[in-house]
């Protein structure tokens, strides 16, 4: 039996899109200037109000509306800590993902008795999310290259002096990019529970993380990024088709130890936006 | 003086936060549909009822003191170790081995266990840790992504045909040694002597951080990198120090729960302790001695929680729902402060090169 | 259409501390290159800046046009048809020439950004003010002269009919700089005001009409360049008095050199050179002020006399040891110590107390320290005690952060921490910048304490009438050269001040 097949490929395609779609979402954040920790908790949050709304409303459109919002809430929730209140953006990241997690077992519990996982809900097809996620990693490419938003984008992470001379307002950028942001996210988790039919607290897997990690190897452009997804996609899919060859802990392991290997080789070469992390003050005024 | 009374309001700011904290929770459980005057009740009572609740309080609350002063080392040194979780799973794993692979004396095979035990958590924070000092990687991602590996990889070392599955009844190794026990308070009840080693940690680290020249070094690291090297310090090297001490920190922890409560290693054996740790860190705002009250809340947290949920007044989930918003309110104070700086900067004007 | 571009009328601008512009005066008209002169501190950066919108005056009013205008932010002052080219350019590495010219005004295609319209409005441009550059060339991959010709065009293609230049020149060379010239001469010719803010004399009077020149805060005169020699800028722009608040007394020297510079070239950030084969002495028993606008390469000087920046050539003696490339923390020991710039960047930690940071850099010291593991607190704390004695440290306790400390006072607790090393040489770069007068006298009357120990002080400072009160000999820097060194009795403020504008003055 041949592991490389057509299926392989697809099925990397299908375990790519979470990982693409919070790469896409965390580099139009960072490309602003705002890093964002709390992609995990933010796609745990989406698949869990994917799940909810689901079960009770019966309407997985509905269902994905919902994801998108509690997504685009956390990005706001973020965007304030980081940028209006100058937090540190880890730590405003970190909290995030722990009171997701918190949550997330929690409402399972309370909603349905069952710790951690919920029955099972209305789906919607998962290509779908597939195709929305290919859609917007091509438009993202476009807007982030050959709009005038997207030059602004760039300026604004890049020298936010720059942007502020030239009249653009660089906090409300941040917000905004950060909501996005956090839809994606949503989105992403949107897509996680429809994959699997309901919800499980794991189910996110460090998927959010992997993401960062893709949108640094593909050096901040929504299409390398999404490419470097398919590459940590394609080992997920490879190492699930594995566990009949070797112990399945070793395939499961090998998503993450890969992506320490490529960020550790990975020196220097992704040019990373000047004013990452760094809160805006204007001088003067 | 002066120090007194910032540590008095810094105490107050906490103390103030987790009343806030606990306050939302109540609403939070209002709109769950629970009434929170019998919810926090059986939450203490679960916690502190009788001894025996204490006891399992304090069991749940060591661990998570090893992991939490774990995330401060490195949050001290301006690093974020995300991976206790894992490294505490390399000093749980190689620990036990030493616990039943080695022939030694009482005590004296405790003590080398336990060695062992963070050493391999410290090689588990050296890796991220030379990664980011010479090469530049972010640790957030290196640490948790190498978290994971260890998670699973532990895993399959007790798994059927791994090499170490010492029972048939369920993935774990086998018994460790006597000699290598770490001894129990009272017969009968898990709390062992890891809590007393994390305590004297906390101390050790506390003294460290604020009497050592090397802690001076590591804590002048995190606040401001470059006035430190001005200073003529080794910038990169207090980087590995930080990382590669943390992972041993955790890896002792997990030891300590191997040698102390299970006897031997289980795999997935903890329920997040080590994510536990960077809330402790968090709540502690980086302060070792601050860490075992905090470790206790979060372990109290627990116990309370598995006590709701006995009593049938609540999901025992409802505890990291508390959690989760203690850790908001904690850190929050901070961004309070940081707002009144930021109001106060923008009345003072920024004198820039006229 | 109206003649007269600009007219400010009393602008006053204050900042914490200091009063950077004082009801000053300004008209600007079309067709005309108008200087704008001052040392550092003068304030014409400031008053510019106002102009541009980057801040708000205190009082004061402006005209563009002959309307009043209330200039909000930079965007109102662009839509008025003013632009700026700042010293530090405005300007996005990564991006294109095209890029950077186009955020903010982009031409659209429907959604998209017509890149081609804008290459093609940029050649145009080009080609109307012979400012050769390639609009699809990386900035990064530019020379610094044209990435100045890239904010000049910037300003150009959003509409400025009044152009502001700060300190053009400081990053150019000889021939850039002749370009600029040209370049400039075009657009006054087409009708165009320009600002031309300098310290260079000769280039002030190469290119100007008119001169302004600015003396801390206030406008001193305005002078047509037919009327304008180089003695009188320069008394106007350093003034005849020098105020005297503290006194050096006369002291006897042992000729002993304890500082010896030769032939020391230094490289910048960009790699260009800084400092150019620089040589000088400093002996026992004196204060050598090295005076100069910020820029001339005195930064680069400091950092390669108190290794912080290896130089290129030359070699540093230090009591006849050579000391080239040695790390800040050698130099200490040996007896080398640096009263640095930024303070709170690279002099203090902040957050730390006050102890603390008198012992930074000093941690492990015998008397702090046994080994890495062990502090002598006892000893670290009497050390704090006296020296915020001896140095009238006002704080409420020895573990206080230093962050709550006002900037005279963390001053003092770097002086006392270096000077509490004994040092033998002592490198001063700016050591009274921000700090209230009495702040100041407090640090004059140390380095005066140090000279009449024996030590040797290197006083780096932008504020001549300082240098001139508290040296014992005066050298200049121009350009990364020492262009003369005076005994304090032979030095006179107009000679020093050309000297400083670049005038060449015979070294005695």
């Amino acid at each position: 039996m041949s592991i490389l097949s057509l299926d392989l490929f697809l099925a990397a395609l299908r375990l790519a899109t979470p990982i693409a779609l919070v790469a896409l979402g965390e580099t139009f954040s960072e490309l602003s200037g705002v890093i964002n920790v709390g992609v995990e908790g933010t796609a745990l949050a989406g698949a869990l109000l994917t799940a909810i709304v689901a079960y009770y409303t019966g309407s997985p459109g509905l269902a994905l509306l919902a994801a998108l919002a509690v997504g685009a809430f956390l990005g706001l929730v973020h965007a304030t800590w980081a940028v209006y209140l100058r937090a540190d953006h880890v730590v405003s990241g970190v909290a995030i993902n722990l009171l997701v997690s918190g949550a997330a077992l929690f409402s399972t519990r309370i909603l349905w008795g069952w710790r951690g996982t919920s029955p099972s809900a209305a789906t919607l097809n998962p290509w779908i999310f597939v195709a929305l996620c290919v859609v917007f990693v091509v438009l993202g490419q476009i807007y982030i290259f050959r709009t005038p938003w997207g030059l602004r984008l760039r300026v604004v992470g890049e020298h936010p002096q720059a942007a502020d001379t030239a009249g653009i307002n660089v906090n409300r950028t941040r917000l905004l990019y950060t909501v996005l942001n956090g839809a994606l996210c949503g989105l992403a988790g949107a897509f996680l529970f429809n994959n699997l039919g309901r919800f499980t607290e794991g189910m996110v897997g460090g998927r959010g993380f992997i993401g960062i990690a893709a949108m640094v190897v593909g050096n901040y452009r929504p299409l390398p990024a999404f490419a470097a997804a398919y590459f940590f996609g394609l080992v997920d899919a490879l190492q699930m088709r594995l566990q009949a060859y070797i112990p399945s802990q070793f395939s499961i392991i090998l998503p993450y130890l890969l992506t320490v290997v490529v960020l550790a080789g990975f020196l220097g070469r992704a040019h990373v936006p000047k004013a990452l992390g760094k809160p805006y003050v204007k001088e003067g005024r | 003086m002066g120090a007194e009374l910032r540590l008095a309001r810094e105490l107050g700011l906490v103390l103030a936060s987790l009343a806030l904290a606990f306050g939302v929770g109540a609403l939070v459980a209002q709109l769950s549909g629970l009434s929170p005057g019998p919810v926090y009740r059986e939450l203490i009572r679960g916690a502190f009822g009788d001894q025996y609740r204490i006891f399992q309080t304090l069991t749940q609350a060591t661990p998570i003191m090893f992991t939490s002063l774990s995330f401060l080392i490195a949050f001290r040194a301006g690093l974020f170790n995300i991976g206790a979780e894992g490294q505490l799973y390399m000093g749980a794993f190689f620990g036990a081995w030493a616990g039943f692979t080695l022939v030694l004396p009482p005590y004296f095979h405790t003590a080398v266990a336990l060695l062992v035990g963070a050493l391999a958590g410290a090689f588990w924070g050296f890796i991220p840790a030379w990664l980011r000092a010479r090469r530049g990687t972010n640790e957030f991602v290196t640490t948790m992504m190498l978290s994971y590996v260890a998670v699973y990889f532990t895993s399959w070392l007790v798994s059927p045909r791994g090499p170490y599955h010492g029972t048939q009844w369920a993935n774990q190794t086998v018994r460790i040694l006597r000699s290598a026990e770490l001894p129990r308070f009272v017969q009968g009840m898990q709390l062992h002597w890891g809590l007393v080693i994390a305590g004297l940690l906390s101390l050790v680290l506390w003294y460290f951080l604020f009497r050592t020249p090397r802690g001076y070094e590591l804590r002048a690291v995190g606040q401001n990198p470059r006035a430190a090297q001005y200073a003529g310090i080794d910038v990169p090297r207090i980087t590995i120090l930080a990382l590669t001490l943390a992972g041993a920190l955790a890896g002792l922890g997990g030891a300590a729960e191997i040698l102390g409560t299970h006897r031997r290693f289980i795999e997935f054996f903890s329920p997040g302790y080590g994510w536990d740790g960077i809330a402790g860190g968090l709540i502690a705002r980086a302060h070792p001695l601050a860490v075992i009250p905090a470790a206790i809340l979060i372990g109290a947290l627990r116990a309370g929680g598995m006590g709701m949920d006995r009593a049938g007044v609540a999901p025992a989930d409802f505890a990291s729902v508390l959690q989760g918003i203690v850790i908001f309110f904690v850190v929050a104070p901070e961004l309070f402060r940081i707002f009144r700086r930021i109001r106060r900067e923008r009345r003072v004007l920024v004198h820039s090169q006229p | 259409m109206p003649t007269e571009a600009v007219r400010m009328e009393g602008i006053t601008k204050t900042f914490p501390g200091v009063v950077a512009n004082a009801g000053i005066d300004f008209s600007l008209f079309f067709g005309e290159v108008h200087g704008l002169l001052g040392e550092n501190g003068a304030g014409k950066t400031v008053l510019m800046s106002i102009l541009y919108g980057l801040y708000q005056p205190d009082s004061g009013q402006i005209y563009v046009r002959e309307k009043p205008v209330r200039i909000k932010s930079p965007a109102v002052a662009i839509r008025l048809g003013i632009g700026m080219v700042h010293q530090h350019f405005m300007l996005v590495p990564r991006l294109t020439v095209w890029e950077n010219m186009a955020v903010g005004w982009e031409p659209r295609r429907g959604p998209f950004l017509d890149r081609h319209r804008m290459r093609k409005r940029v050649r145009d441009l080009v080609e109307e003010y012979h400012l050769e550059i390639d609009p699809d060339a990386k900035v990064e991959e530019l020379s610094v002269g044209e990435q100045q010709r890239v904010e000049i065009l910037k300003a150009l293609y959003r509409g400025a009919e009044i152009l502001i230049l700060d300190e053009p020149t400081a990053v150019l060379t000889e021939q850039e700089v002749e370009a600029l010239f040209r370049t400039i001469r075009a657009l006054r010719d087409q009708g165009k005001a320009v600002v031309f803010i300098t310290h260079k004399l000769h280039e002030a009077m190469a290119i100007c009409d008119r001169v302004t020149v600015l003396r801390k805060g206030k406008r001193v005169g305005t002078v047509p360049i037919s009327e304008a020699t180089p003695e009188k800028l320069a008394e106007m722009m350093v003034g005849r008095e020098v105020v005297f608040r503290v006194q050096p007394k006369p002291v006897s020297r042992e000729g002993k050199e304890l500082l010896r510079v030769e032939g020391l070239t230094v490289h910048d950030d960009r790699g260009l050179p800084a400092v150019q084969n620089v040589s000088f002495a400093l002996f026992d028993h004196e204060i050598l002020g090295i005076a100069g606008v910020e820029g001339n390469g005195q930064k680069e000087l400091v950092e390669a006399l108190t290794g912080l920046r290896l130089p290129k050539a030359g070699k540093v003696y230090v009591e006849g040891r050579e000391v080239t490339g040695l790390s800040a923390r050698d130099l200490a020991r040996l007896g080398l110590v640096h009263i640095p710039e930024d303070r709170q960047a690279t002099g203090l930690i902040l957050p730390f107390s006050l102890a603390e940071n008198l012992i930074l850099g000093r941690q492990r010291e015998d008397g702090f320290a046994l080994g890495p593991w062990a502090q002598s607190r006892g000893r670290i704390f009497r050390y704090a005690a006296e020296a915020v004695r001896t140095f009238s440290i006002v704080a409420p306790s020895l573990s206080v952060p230093v962050q709550n400390l006002s900037g005279g006072n963390q001053q003092r607790v770097i002086l006392a921490r270096e000077l509490g090393r004994n040092p033998k040489v002592v490198v001063a770069h700016q050591p009274t910048r921000g700090l209230d007068v009495a702040g100041m006298e407090f640090v004059w009357e140390k380095l005066l304490e140090l000279r009449d120990k024996g030590c040797g002080v290197l006083l780096v400072s932008m504020d001549l009438d300082e240098i001139l009160m508290l040296a014992d000999r005066v050298a200049v820097m121009y350009r990364g050269e020492i262009v003369g060194i005076w005994p304090r009795e032979e030095a006179n403020k107009h000679e020093l001040g050309l000297a400083m504008l670049g005038g060449r003055i015979a070294a005695r």
